[in-house]
């Protein structure tokens, strides 16, 4: 018996060390916004939405850079899942639709400052419809 | 005197050169060297868990003893993350060595050198081109290797179909 109850907590004290101390409950919410580089956008190292981020915004999701969705509310939303595909790197699911307009459901975390979204759906994809070429060019080389 | 040269030359190649973060100049930069965990952002956030931090196919996070959870999304590459620097430190201790981006916005973190707990090789965040040029069959450090983003055949295909803008037929004014 006690053999058992030694071998039961041991399992309990693996099984906590292996999740993570942090996961919390999320809130549930609607966003929309525009998929956009976060780093560019973040720091602010160049004009980084529409059209004339788009290419720039290729490279750094491919490059495996998060990918957020600058949402109406002017909130960066980390996206960390799509749906069922829990890969957020390079993933060619979110590639293809970057600089898109979206509007998504999902599960939203907050902490240490950082949004990260958990997408459980993808409402509404209207394609790129922020045209900024005209008057910022191609960022960030003009090529 | 050739002695000492020697000496000073023996002594530079053991210690390396210098590995400490540049500044870069972006606004609420701070450059900082902390150790922390590598994780797996989604594990971490949500308690969506795969093997070994998802192999390369998930954003990493530094964990700080205290709690505090860093998005490391920027290594020294051009247009790059860190994750082929961090991914085969999943689970580990490291010294992480970089920029802390604490914007309010969204804290993040560029690493630009790394090394296992306490007292790993230091090595450069820039394993993202070094490995892109291994699955390319280029030197590191080519031309193609080092614009990697123009060379790349997955943004190619894209690029060739929607153009730089994204959309199909709007071209640049000069072409």
């Amino acid at each position: 018996m006690k053999y058992c109850v030694g071998l039961v907590a041991a399992l309990l004290g693996a099984l906590a060390t292996a999740l993570p101390a942090h996961a919390a409950t999320p809130d549930r919410v609607r966003v929309t916004g525009e998929i956009i580089d976060t780093w560019c956008y973040v720091t602010e190292i160049m004009y980084a939405e529409g059209t004339a981020h788009h290419q720039c915004a290729v490279w750094c999701a491919v490059g495996g850079i998060p990918v957020s969705i600058l949402g109406e509310d002017g909130n960066v939303y980390m996206v960390l899942k799509v749906e069922d595909d829990g890969d957020n790197v390079a993933n060619p699911r979110i590639v293809k639709i970057q600089s898109h307009k979206v509007t998504v459901d999902g599960d939203l975390y907050v902490r240490d400052g950082v949004r990260y979204l958990v997408v459980t759906q993808v409402a509404d994809d209207q394609g790129i419809v922020k045209l900024t070429h005209e008057e910022y060019g191609i960022q960030p080389f003009g090529e | 005197m050739r002695s000492l040269l020697f000496a000073i030359a023996a002594l530079a190649v053991s210690a390396g050169p210098a590995l400490s973060a540049d500044e870069w100049g972006i606004e609420h930069e701070e450059v900082v060297r902390f150790e922390a965990k590598v994780v797996d952002l989604l594990c971490e956030i949500a308690g969506d868990c795969p093997p070994a931090c998802g192999a390369g196919k998930r954003q990493l996070g530094l964990l700080k003893e205290d709690g505090t959870l860093i998005p490391v999304v920027k290594n020294f590459d051009p247009f790059a993350g860190a994750v082929n620097d961090l991914k085969d430190f999943c689970g580990k201790q490291i010294v992480a060595d970089g920029l802390l981006i604490a914007d309010p916005l969204m804290p993040m973190m560029v690493l630009q050198f790394k090394r296992e707990a306490p007292d790993g090789k230091w090595s450069r965040a820039n394993w993202f081109v070094r490995d892109w040029a291994e699955a390319n069959g280029v030197a590191r450090d080519s031309e193609q290797a080092g614009q990697w983003f123009y060379n790349d055949k997955t943004i190619k295909a894209k690029i060739d179909v929607g153009g730089p803008f994204g959309i199909p037929g709007l071209k640049p004014d000069n072409e």
